[in-house]
This record gives C-alpha cells, sequence and structure tokens, in this order.
C-alpha cells in the first residue's frame, strides 16, 4: 500500500489489452507530510482522482486482476481510495 | 507500472527457446526530472533496464514498464522474465506541485 500525489496522467492506445481504456495516472509517493518520497510510478485510476489529490495505491497484482476482469494482466498499481 | 524512456534495442542470436515473438528494448527509467522535460532524449541516473517488448516501441519513445513476478503474467507459459513494456505512452503530463 502507498500513500502517493496525482502529478500526472498518460495516455496510451498501443499497450496491454487490460490498460486500453482505463484512466491511467502519473502519482508521486508522498510521506506523512505531503513531501515527495521517491521516484514516480504509473497506476490505474478507476475513482477519478484529480490532479494533486492525495490517494491511496494498492500494488497488489492479484487484486488488479481481479478489477480488470483479466487473469493475464500484468498491471500491479491501482488507487483504491482518495484522502480527503 | 513505471515510466520509461526507450533508448537502445538488443538483439539475441542464442535464446532462450520459451523467447519467442517478441524482442528486447534497452529502458532509461524516468524521474521527476525526465518527466517535466518534454521533447528531450534525457537519459536519467537510474539504471537502465532490459525489458521483452511485444508491443513494437521504438528508440525515443517513451513507455510504461513492469517489472518483477507480475511482468510474467501476459503468458500461458513459464517465462523467465522480470521486466516487460505494458504500454506504449501517447501523450502525458506530469506535473509536481511547486514547493516539493
Amino acid at each position: 500500500m502507498i500513500l502517493a500525489r496525482v502529478d500526472g496522467n498518460a495516455v496510451t492506445s498501443i499497450g496491454h489489452p487490460s490498460l486500453i481504456g482505463r484512466t491511467i495516472v502519473l502519482c508521486t509517493p508522498v510521506d506523512g507530510n505531503g513531501a515527495s518520497a521517491g521516484a514516480p510510478f504509473a497506476a490505474v485510476d478507476p475513482m477519478g482522482a484529480g490532479i494533486h489529490a492525495r490517494v491511496f495505491i494498492t500494488t497488489d497484482g492479484s487484486w488488479t486482476q481481479g478489477t480488470v476482469h483479466d487473469d493475464h494482466s500484468p498491471i500491479r498499481n491501482q488507487i483504491i481510495g482518495i484522502i480527503d | 507500472m513505471k515510466p520509461g524512456k526507450v533508448i537502445g534495442t538488443v538483439t539475441l542470436g542464442v535464446r532462450d527457446p520459451s523467447f519467442s515473438g517478441g524482442r528486447w528494448v534497452v529502458i532509461s527509467p524516468m524521474g521527476k526530472d525526465e518527466l517535466t522535460v518534454k521533447n528531450g532524449n534525457e537519459v536519467s541516473s537510474a539504471w537502465s533496464l532490459i525489458a521483452y517488448d511485444d508491443l513494437g516501441v521504438g528508440v525515443g519513445d517513451a513507455v510504461l514498464y513492469v517489472e518483477g513476478a507480475e511482468a510474467t503474467q501476459p503468458f500461458d507459459r513459464p517465462i523467465p522474465l522480470d521486466a516487460i513494456t505494458v504500454a506504449l505512452l501517447d501523450t502525458y503530463k506530469f506535473t509536481p506541485p511547486t514547493e516539493s
């Protein structure tokens, strides 16, 4: 589980089928004070998090395979909550 | 998934028989600095890596890649991989807040 900040998005039309049509955001890990704490990574966003929103991300690939309905999906990172 | 820039390709003369149909690309991980500078061919200070590619990405493309056990998930056979390209990025935007 990662605490992160949404810093951007990415658009793809050529990729693994489980990614096509899904919202992809670029996130930066943050610490408890909101300061950047690591290298950026990409995550699938089923919740519509806005720019600079703080989000909660799971890195559980098998969970994400269930939510994208693809047992062969390589996606690991998925937003599972937006922090108030 | 992590963002990276394709900076080269690898061609194998002899290879494990489980590798068929794909190709290999050299990826430089993109950090905050590389993501915020557009249209550059910057190579980050992070270690570059070799990834399996079946999307057909080319040198200079921005991609998303997956490392670790999930890299083998798209295959229905055992395959000795730990990095694979999963998306060719058409566009991306990265605008971290200025105070960080």
